[in-house]
């Protein structure tokens, strides 16, 4: 695009968390003087960081850890003195102990006991053998997998505090879903080709700003204000004004006073359901209809102060105890000792899943606060006379939820987006997607170079799969992933089974070739005048009956020599099919275990 | 992609794998080869009043071939090229079995 046509644009963005102001960012760089709008007052979004009497709580914990390098440049530049390197370590915590997860068979029997443990051995061998014939529901295709008993102990309880809503209703193609990259390529790229070690490192540390991500945020809204765009807080869109498929302007409320905000084109991370809902004229009736049924989780945090120095290791635990309703908990001074102001308190953050307008949503945070000091104290984290103070934050449309009918009333609503001549949806909700906040801020990078180099980025498709790493890499990283292709291609071709007959037939066939010439030729030197001919050889009668080593002999060891050859090729192959079979059955296990973990951390 | 992955199990489930003949014949060879050489050299370092004379029967097929360290790079080669044979051999009809069982399934399919 040449510099005058730039020149023209005004480029509003709607959103000011990770992703509207990264493209707000990006946007400065051209030196296009975006207008950032953000209803809250304060940027950063779902990765905000709230204060409460000097001390930092950051919503929901956002490691500083990407495998896309352009964003990691950016938060290098941007932050890049003010991060701290910082060990991770999240565990499961479970009648009153400490879980690895994946579980380590050590941890597991020492915290659940030798009987439990036992157990769940037994359960997993049982639903290996019995397993439910249809599996329609997530507690059906768990069951199958890892057995009724580890079910109950690590699954069910958290994913039904995280859904509200019973394993036996939530379905089966939801997990499915979410380990639709666990295909046989990636258990078989995982047997042979390791991640690279910086990935394992951030896996294991990771960059976390010192008093957390809103630190990032506020640091990138200076940036672009220094790049004279705008950054307006407190100016939630109420309308989006457009003439068929061209929007025009928006209209934003700020302290009850509406204002009109003319653009040419326009960046929205706000949730899409509300986008649509904002037009004018309004969209379709079909389009709000299928925006309607799109659907979020929240969450709320229960801040509590307490007074001890030291709590636990971990950065966050998953509370799997079903007598209590947090779902999670979050150690922020184990992010950063920068997030509290004294040292010889710690506080800690209980993150309660939940539906905006449902019954914990609607409670006073003073009964909030009393029920996180009853329910820490029960749990045994933390005494409840040494909880000292405590405050509420709650997040609107944390999660955008992935049903089974989702993907469809999303296509409607995508389609009709797509079709708007000047508008792109960004971000976890602009997209209706999971995405982290890496992979929103590289939405927010796409959005800006379609919009200023033309380039044709599909934002939807962004953390669908890998590729989209590949499309901001240096080329040289393209040439690896290509020969891991290959490498993969050239891999599963070795998984092929072996055809038993066939390779009963070639064997049995050189066999019975073999011992025909081995006898043929003995016969054919003969020895000396009535000497025995191939005594050594002969020795085989004593398992094929009738062989001789003689020319009829020679005729009656190729058919012994075929049988005997076929029976072992055939028997080489059965055996060895066996092997490889269980083995990627192993293998596809532990990957799907892998997988599970990951759907952990989704929350 | 989600097609390409199907595709891929698809195949690892059904398809059935091809030998190269010519590096089963290499491997077979050396495995051979080495198995003579190896088996020949050990008895000659043992030593004694008559060395290998079970071994030495190869000599009924590998003409020149004695228990010594001489005939053990001779059986080395003999075993190899032996092996070699049966090996690629073996890939071959292999192959052209499974060639033929696919032929006939997807024929009568």
């Amino acid at each position: 695009m040449r510099g005058d046509q730039l020149a023209e644009k005004h480029v509003v963005v709607i959103g000011g968390g990770p992703a509207g102001l990264t493209a707000g960012y990006e946007l400065a760089k051209f030196d296009l003087r975006p207008v950032v709008l953000e209803k809250e007052g304060l940027v950063g979004g779902l990765a905000r960081t709230e204060t409460y009497k000097g001390f930092h709580f950051d919503m929901g914990g956002h490691r500083f850890f990407t495998k896309v390098e352009e964003v990691n440049k950016m938060w290098q530049q941007v932050l890049g003195g003010e991060f701290l390197r910082r060990p991770r370590l999240s565990r499961i915590f479970y009648n009153g102990k400490f879980f690895f997860y994946p579980l380590k068979p050590l941890n597991a029997l020492l915290g659940l006991g030798f009987f439990q443990a036992v157990l769940i051995v037994l359960s997993f061998m049982w639903w290996q053998v019995f397993p439910y014939r249809r599996e329609d529901t997530f507690e059906q295709w768990v069951t199958n997998r890892f057995g009724r008993r580890l079910f109950l102990t690590f699954f069910k309880t958290y994913t039904e505090k995280v859904w509200g809503i019973s394993c036996s209703e939530l379905k089966a193609e939801w997990a499915a879903q979410r380990i639709k990259d666990l295909s046989l390529k990636t258990a078989l790229r995982s047997m042979f080709i390791k991640p690279k070690n910086t990935i394992k490192t951030l896996i294991e540390e990771f960059d976390y700003p010192r008093r957390g991500p809103g630190m990032m945020w506020n640091a990138v809204k200076s940036e672009i204000e220094q790049r004279h765009g705008v950054v307006r807080l407190n100016s939630g869109v109420v309308r989006i004004n457009r003439t068929d498929k061209h929007i025009d302007s928006v209209v934003v409320q700020h302290d009850g006073v509406e204002e009109v905000i003319p653009g040419t084109d326009f960046i929205s991370s706000m949730p899409v359901t509300q986008l649509i809902k904002a037009l004018d004229p309004p969209a379709p009736a079909t389009v709000l209809s299928a925006a309607g049924r799109l659907t979020y989780r929240d969450f709320l945090t229960v801040v509590l102060i307490i007074n001890k120095p030291h709590i636990f290791d971990d950065n966050w635990v998953y509370i799997h105890d079903p007598g209590v309703n947090v779902g999670r908990i979050q150690n922020f001074k184990n992010w950063s000792p920068d997030m509290v102001p004294d040292p010889s308190q710690t506080s800690l953050g209980l993150e309660y899943f939940c539906t905006e307008g449902d019954k914990v949503w609607t409670m006073a945070d003073a009964d909030l606060i009393e029920m996180g000091r009853r329910e820490i104290d029960r749990i045994g984290l933390a005494r409840y006379e040494d909880v000292v103070d405590g405050c509420v934050v709650r997040v609107e449309k944390a999660y955008p939820v992935y049903d089974s009918e989702y993907r469809e009333y999303l296509g409607v609503v995508r389609e009709f987006i797509d079709g708007l001549e000047n508008c792109q949806t960004i971000g976890r909700n602009g997209l209706h997607r999971y995405n982290n906040q890496d992979h929103a801020m590289v939405t927010g990078m796409l959005a800006v170079r379609n919009l200023v180099l033309g380039e044709h980025h599909d934002l939807w498709s962004v953390n669908t799969d890998q590729e989209y790493h590949e499309e901001i890499r240096e080329p040289a990283r393209v040439t690896e992933h290509d020969l891991e292709e290959v490498l993969e291609g050239a891999l599963s071709q070795v998984f092929l089974k072996l055809d038993r007959v066939a390779m009963g037939i070639s064997l049995g066939l050189n066999a019975g070739v073999l011992l025909f010439l081995a006898t043929l030729m003995l016969v054919l030197k003969g020895g000396e005048s009535g000497a025995h001919v191939g005594p050594t050889l002969g020795l085989l009668s004593q398992y094929f009956p009738g062989y001789t080593v003689t020319a009829a002999g020679s005729v009656l060891g190729l058919l012994y020599g075929f049988v005997s050859g076929f029976v072992v090729g055939w028997c080489f192959a059965f055996i060895r099919n066996a092997a490889v079979f269980l083995y990627m059955a192993f293998v596809h296990r532990r990957a799907e275990l892998q997988a599970l973990r990951r759907l952990l951390e989704y929350f | 992609m989600a097609d390409e992955k199907q595709a891929l199990e698809r195949m690892v489930l059904t398809r059935a794998l091809r030998l190269n003949a010519t590096v089963q014949g290499i491997v077979t060879g050396l495995v051979a080869g080495l198995g003579v050489f190896i088996a020949t050299n050990w008895l000659v370092l043992k030593g004694g009043e008559r060395v290998g004379p079970h071994l030495s029967l190869l000599g009924q097929y590998f003409i020149g071939y004695r228990v010594s360290f001489l005939g053990s790079l001779l059986g080395f080669f003999y075993a190899f090229v032996i092996g070699y044979v049966v090996g690629y051999m073996v890939g071959r009809v292999y192959n052209w079995a499974v060639d033929r069982r696919d032929h006939k399934r997807l024929g009568h399919a």
